[in-house]
């Protein structure tokens, strides 16, 4: 046997033990093993392994507190991001991230800072990066076309186009083929207008500017150091964004995420917080398994 | 690792025609060029034949990485696809024309039209 074997076998040893934490973190952990068994991914060699170690998780708390397990998660989200790169969503990137900082926080001497510093910075970044593509390096999303053409053109948001848009059902397929792109060079004698109430537009412009800025509040919430920003700041700011964003935007997994990352940052006492995160994270799964913008305009009639 | 990745993802998409959605750099929601608006084109080409082909189903998911990316190496995956299909249907192909276009929406009228984003031209050997 090598001198350096014992020390080796030693550390995989460490990973495959359970540590003991502050019990409110188990809210996150658990949180975050819901939203993977929420939304399974990945071709038939990562997805049982993701669901299966999710599943074990939740079921077992010595298994919630073991590193490699997390770790494990990470890696196979890994894969499945290459698998069929580039196609995995920006969130899959997030949660792979997420994962590992678990399984690396629950090896780290302090577990709580090193995962709330963590999430803070994922977060940060994240939501920074998504202003920069906003407001910097996208030439359609600031002058309204993104969410003009969105809200005309996307079956997801038309009943938010009709219910707060106003326009009918009949005005948003005569768009929909309006909107059809023509070959290059090409151009019809009389091309057909596109209908865009009021309404429409002002929905689409408060859109634009209501979640870059939202968005870029998130990030300095996140980024600035925590003594500049009051706790309550940056959960309110997190949680109104997803209670905001995933009542329209079809991507509950990211919001759920997000919301799982938040919990992270609370302390012991913050009961409240954690309700409230408990609380949201529900409020989105109802967005995204109730049709209730086409409930409310079934009854308006 | 993330800054790294982000960063990867927006020098991807602006030297590689990376769409913004994709590869980590959360740029969804942020603008018009993604999936829904990205196409590949497929023209086969042999000694008396030259004809346009719609992107079966078993090459969807190959399309849609190129349509997503249409890096060299993508594309020439989905240009082996395409061949190896004709050649199990005993069809002749001696090149493969991929081209690769985005929808663009006129800030004022939001008229639209298609622009090519690349082309790609496989020999088949």
């Amino acid at each position: 046997m090598r001198e350096d074997e014992p020390m080796i076998a030693r550390a995989v040893v460490q990973w495959f033990r359970a540590v003991s934490c502050p019990p409110h973190l188990d809210t996150s952990f658990r949180l975050t093993a819901i939203a993977l068994l929420l939304r399974p991914m990945g071709p038939w060699f990562v997805k049982p392994a993701i669901l299966a170690i999710a599943a074990l998780v939740l079921i077992s708390p010595r298994a919630l507190r073991t590193p490699a397990l997390w770790a494990i998660v990470a890696a196979f989200v890994a894969v499945r991001i290459a698998n069929d790169w580039p196609l995995a969503d920006n969130h899959i990137y997030l949660i792979a991230y997420w994962t590992l900082a678990i399984a690396l926080s629950l090896r780290a001497l302090d577990l709580h800072a090193t995962l709330a510093t963590t999430s803070r910075w994922l977060l940060g970044l994240a939501f920074a990066f998504a202003v920069l593509w906003k407001a910097v390096l996208s030439p359609d999303f600031l002058d309204g076309r993104f969410f003009r053409v969105t809200l005309l053109t996307d079956p997801r948001f038309a009943e938010a186009a009709m219910l707060i848009g106003g326009l009918s059902d009949e005005e948003l397929k005569a768009n929909r083929e309006a909107l059809t792109a023509l070959p290059e060079g090409a151009a019809l004698a009389e091309p057909p207008t596109v209908t865009e109430p009021v309404r429409l537009r002002v929905l689409a412009t408060v859109s634009t500017w209501g979640i870059v800025l939202l968005e870029a509040f998130v990030a300095l919430s996140m980024v600035l150091p925590p003594r500049r920003v009051p706790a309550w700041l940056r959960h309110g700011l997190l949680i109104v964004f997803c209670l905001v964003t995933y009542a329209f935007a079809p991507v509950a997994g990211f919001g759920w995420l997000l919301l799982v990352m938040g919990v992270a940052q609370t302390t012991e006492r913050d009961t409240w917080w954690r309700r409230a995160y408990i609380a949201a994270f529900l409020v989105v799964l109802f967005y995204s398994e109730v049709p209730w913008a086409g409930l409310v305009l079934d009854l308006r009639g | 690792m993330l800054v790294v990745v982000a960063t990867m993802q927006v020098v991807m998409a602006r030297t590689a025609g990376l769409t913004p959605w994709k590869g980590g750099g959360f740029g969804m929601f942020s603008t018009l060029d993604h999936g829904a608006y990205r196409g590949v084109d497929i023209l086969l080409e042999a000694p008396e034949r030259s004809e346009s082909q719609h992107v079966p189903p078993s090459l969807e998911e190959l399309a849609a990485r190129a349509a997503n990316c249409p890096s060299e190496w993508l594309l020439r995956e989905l240009a082996e696809g395409v061949v190896a299909r004709e050649r199990r249907y005993d069809r002749p192909v001696t090149t493969v024309t991929l081209t690769v276009w985005r929808t663009r929406f006129d800030p004022s009228t939001l008229a639209a039209s298609e622009a090519p984003l690349r082309t790609f031209v496989y020999q088949v050997p």
